[in-house]
């Protein structure tokens, strides 16, 4: 017999005791004609065999912060110089094992902050709300269709990735344990493994968070939003929110709109938070990055503070306490060691708080937190009667009394992350009473409080630092695009095929925490002369907020100059951290859109498609978070290296490959059906480089591709060619590596190239028809069809791969 | 090798106080021993790094250091002053990351193709940045790494004492070593 069962409750007679479980309805499943690939929900083996192939070309790189080892009681153990740990470990292990932890961390992070907003969207809108990210949005879930193979309608429908996530994280989590794997190689698949769960958790928040909040859905002309620390009008009551759950601050903005009162209030946020905040509303505003935060509470202008999780100043409370700003905080990752108020009634809370009573609140209840923080903010700011200590010290007389007391020892330089010398600053203050070398240290310091740490003198550095760039820092100002979302699927199939072809150059991914290594003109110097040269640029979380922060000559930033188009020459901001899914999806999208490579639990074919053709890098500058660790590591195994700034050396390993080693440098071209020398193009896949001047060059080095066209090549190699002299001063020492043909040379420079390849490379030129004889690694075939998976060419080719 | 510690050098000081956790820490070093070493090297290279570009004075000492013929690998975009000032380097576009990378590879044979190199000078590193590749040369090469910054690095095998605070000293050592060579 069959019944056709509805969803609900339902009884049926005369069957008591039975209870019957309809699991998910599958009813459209069938519609999605896409054949379901090999690898749906793959566990730690199932892309191993991927991961291998990538970490045997780009060898795992250690520079190991500890020689030692101390994570369990049979240790600490030296490891140094080949030694082994009481467990058995040896230290490349060892390490291997520490950035797969840190990878575990970051992806947990996401993945817990993904579940906590579903499940308590899901309660709030219901399983069955739709997916519906806007008219031109069909790959509504790239990550999610390729690696879970399943294609999410609804709100409920994401479940099912996200158990799968949390599931992976565990499994890879638990082979961190003592006495478990002994490969690095081994530990690098899985810290891949987790990478890639990352994005899965990534997709999953900010799929949920735009539908159920109503964000804008990949729309190329978000407005632009105030950021930087001058934005605020201190004649209100300012609400600042820190963290990454719009969950909590979101309400906030609803609160205040519905009593009509949101002009009456400043709500401005710190870290993504604020970026999604943004995205909820654009009356909100954007301090800055997560090294904002001790700038912002220090100088007093909140009047209350919401924290929620991630990125958040383990010692927020200490710093709200000490100039008399109430906390708020709200997610259980971070409770703060405060009373859980969230049975309280609203006014007994507020009056907590507003009283002293309270230094601070947990209360978990979004709904109240959105009636709370605004009647705090507006007692506390009447109390002062908007008479907020705005300057680092009451007086001038104070600032000089805490620079006179320095005496030079230089503790803090020795501690600083940055090596900033204070100490010159002071000296320099002392002599003179010039502020200005004191100032210049306001750009780059990330206000981490390890000097005042250090300090002998109890010297309240922090404050002078900011003190001294007062005037230029209370008045920065300047606007970041809201978060877009996802890449809309027809800007994909109008730059499908200029990038797999090589005309758009490349697309570079500015992504993650930012806090300069150096001077803070210098990120938006390295993004325009990339932008200049109509690549596309696509950026999030921290790093957007920073390039919305700096202005060129004429007072312009990046966002105001260039358009947030998915184009060549467009600056794309998606949004917070966990819409950087939306940057990985995109490259999967070029493979599905452009392509029609299938990505129903495809992972493998669509990476090696990545890898091979499409000529994105991603780049983090500052010193970052396990969050951006993870992330990273996904987009390794996804095929797109990452060039991270000096900081980055820190991450202790990386992926390099020796574009000496030619058995390295392979592809079964299904084509010709033949295994194939290539070019090493990209040559690592994690690379960090000192200074701007290499930043820029290495983009433009590892956005080379294998497939590209002649045409493409050509266009590459002539950024890569002139962006090298302009900044090294010469030409590269390994351009001939990448030419396959004279049309790959760059037009204005094709005679002097040729010469170059014969008296310094020993080509053979035909200088009548200037045609390239004998040189190159392989000649340029148009129909390359290059993949490094022998499953990928037997499904093309039809037979087994040639050995 | 033990090295007699003179009182006008100062203390061996890490760049970073908290990069205490080593097992095996540089020997600090005069210029004479920085001398002897070069001078025993079968084929020895000074690494640079964009800390020239900051500093022309460290520009001047890396020519020097060409012009007495140690080759010289320019990393951080340093090729672009030296390259200015006559010097050919043999590699300048790729990063430090890059260089050890090959340089733990025991069958590299060098950017001149003369085989790997055995001693490795560094100059005009950002010390966290230079540490890290110290780091994996200490543990998993054979090569010997002299650091001639002016912070104290833990992770070489042999380095200047910390010379921050006095700059002219750390210019002064310098001078000395290529004086010597
Ligand atoms: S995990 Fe192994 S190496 Fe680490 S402390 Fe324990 S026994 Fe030693
Ligand atoms: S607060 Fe600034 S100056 Fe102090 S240690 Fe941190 S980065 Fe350096
Ligand atoms: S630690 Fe304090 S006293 Fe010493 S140099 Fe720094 S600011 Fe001055």
């Amino acid at each position: 017999m069959a019944f056709e069962l509805k969803k609900g409750l339902f009884a049926i007679d005369e069957m008591r005791n039975v209870s019957i479980k309809i699991g998910k309805v599958v009813e459209e499943e069938e519609e999605w004609t896409e054949p379901m690939g090999p690898t749906p929900k793959p566990g730690i083996l199932e892309l191993r065999k991927w991961d291998h192939k990538l970490l045997e070309r780009f060898e795992p790189f250690y520079a190991p912060m500890s020689d030692y080892c101390n994570l369990c009681t049979m240790g600490p153990c030296d490891l140094s110089m080949n030694k082994r740990g009481a467990c058995g470990i040896d230290l490349k292990t060892a390490k291997a094992r520490l950035v797969t932890i840190a990878c575990c961390i970051g992806a947990a992070a996401h993945t817990a902050h993904a579940r906590h907003l579903l499940d308590h969207l899901i309660e709030d809108y219901g399983e069955d709300l739709p997916i519906d990210l806007g008219g031109d949005i069909n790959v509504e879930a790239p990550n999610i269709r390729t690696i879970i193979g399943i294609k999410p309608r609804t709100l409920g429908d994401l479940r099912e990735a996200l158990d799968w996530a949390e599931k992976e994280i565990v499994k890879v989590l638990h082979a961190t344990h003592i006495g478990n794997e002994e490969s690095f190689i081994d530990y690098e698949s899985k810290a891949m493994h987790v990478g890639m769960a990352d994005h899965i958790g990534m997709e999953v928040a900010d799929i949920a968070q735009i539908v159920a909040y109503n964000l804008p859905k990949a729309e190329q002309d978000t407005p632009l939003v105030d950021t930087g620390f001058g934005i605020v009008d201190k004649s209100k009551p300012v609400i600042v929110v820190v963290g990454h759950n719009v969950m909590y601050s979101r309400p906030v903005v609803e609160y205040l709109e519905e009593q009509g009162r949101i002009d009456d209030f400043e709500i401005a946020g710190l870290c993504c938070t604020a970026h999604d905040m943004t995205r909820v509303s654009s009356k909100t505003k954007i301090f800055g990055p997560i090294s904002y935060q001790l700038r912002v509470i220090r100088s007093g202008l909140p009047d209350v503070l919401i924290s929620d999780e991630q990125c958040i100043r383990a010692d927020l409370l200490e710093a709200c306490k000490a100039v008399g700003i109430p906390l708020i905080a709200t997610s259980d990752a971070a409770i703060r060691g405060l009373p859980d108020v969230s049975d309280w009634p609203v006014d007994k809370i507020v009056d907590a708080l507003v009283s002293g009573k309270l230094p601070g609140v947990f209360l978990s209840d979004p709904e109240k937190v959105g009636q709370v923080a605004p009647l705090v903010a507006e007692a506390v700011f009447k109390k002062h009667g908007g008479e907020r200590k705005y300057r680092f010290f009451e007086t001038d007389e104070d600032l000089w009394g805490e620079i006179n007391k320095c005496t030079q020892c230089m503790s803090c330089v020795f501690t600083c992350p940055h090596n900033l010398r204070i100490d010159q600053g002071m000296a320099h203050a002392q002599k003179t009473k010039d502020l200005s070398k004191l100032g210049y240290l306001e750009e780059q310091c990330l206000a981490c409080g390890k000097c005042e740490q250090a300090c002998p003198k109890n010297i309240k550095i922090i404050n002078v630092i900011m003190a001294s760039n007062f005037e230029k820092l209370y008045n920065k100002s300047g606007k970041t695009r809201v978060g877009r979302g996802p890449i809309q699927d027809t800007e994909v199939r109008n730059v499908g095929q200029p990038i797999v072809m090589g005309q758009i150059p490349g697309i570079i991914a500015a992504v993650g925490c930012i806090n300069f290594p150096d001077e803070m003109q210098s990120i938006r110097e390295i993004l325009e002369e990339f932008l200049k040269r109509r690549y596309i640029v696509v950026t999030s979380g921290c790093h957007a907020m920073d390039i919305g922060m700096l202005k060129d000559e004429e007072g312009q930033t990046l966002f105001e100059k260039y358009p947030g188009i998915f184009d060549a020459g467009g600056l794309v901001n998606t949004g917070s951290c966990v819409s950087n899914s939306h940057i990985s999806g995109v490259a999967m999208k070029v493979a599905s859109i452009f392509a029609m490579r299938p990505l129903r639990g495809n992972y493998a074919e669509i990476a090696d498609y990545i890898l091979n053709r499409v000529g994105a890098v991603g780049f983090s500058w500052g010193p970052y978070s396990h969050k951006a660790a993870s992330i990273a590591t996904g987009f390794n195994r996804l095929g797109v290296p990452v060039v991270v700034g000096p900081h980055g050396a820190k991450y202790r390993r990386a992926y390099i490959g020796r574009y000496y080693k030619p058995e390295k440098w392979w592809a079964y071209d299904i084509k010709t059906r033949k295994k194939m020398n290539i070019e090493p193009a990209p040559d690592s896949l994690l690379v960090a480089v000192e200074t701007k001047e290499e930043a820029i060059v290495q983009l433009a080095r590892l956005a080379l591709r294998p497939n590209d066209t002649s045409q493409g090549r050509q266009i590459k190699l002539t950024h890569y060619l002139e962006l090298s002299q302009k900044y090294l001063g010469t030409l590269p020492d390994d351009w001939p590596l990448y030419v396959r043909s004279e049309a790959d040379l760059p037009l204005k420079m094709k005679d002097q190239l040729l010469q170059i390849l014969e008296s310094d490379y020993g080509w053979k030129i035909d200088w009548d028809k200037k045609k390239i004889l004998e040189g190159p690694i392989r000649p340029f075939d148009a129909g390359f069809n290059p993949t490094l998976v022998e499953e990928v060419y037997e499904k093309y080719a039809g037979e087994k791969p040639p050995q | 090798m033990a090295v007699k510690k003179e009182d006008k050098y100062p203390a061996a000081r890490r760049y970073q106080v908290a990069d205490i956790q080593v097992s095996r820490e540089a020997t600090a070093v005069k210029p004479n021993v920085v001398v002897n070493l070069v001078k025993k090297a079968k084929h020895p290279v000074l690494v640079t790094g964009g800390q020239l570009l900051k500093d022309p004075k460290l520009v001047e000492f890396a020519v020097k250091f060409h012009e007495k013929g140690i080759p010289i690998i320019a990393t951080g975009g340093s090729s672009k002053p030296l390259i200015e000032k006559g010097v050919k380097p043999q590699s300048a576009v790729f990063p430090l990351h890059y260089v050890t990378q090959f340089m733990l590879d025991e069958e590299w044979q060098g950017f001149d193709g003369k085989g790997s190199y055995d001693v490795v000078l560094y100059l005009g590193f950002l010390p966290y940045y230079l540490s890290r590749m110290l780091s994996a040369l200490k543990h998993f090469s054979k090569i010997t790494t002299i650091s001639l910054d002016e912070f104290y690095q833990p992770h070489a095998k042999f380095s200047f004492t910390n010379l921050t605070a006095n700059k002219e000293m750390h210019y002064q050592m310098l001078e000395e070593v290529v004086n010597n060579l």
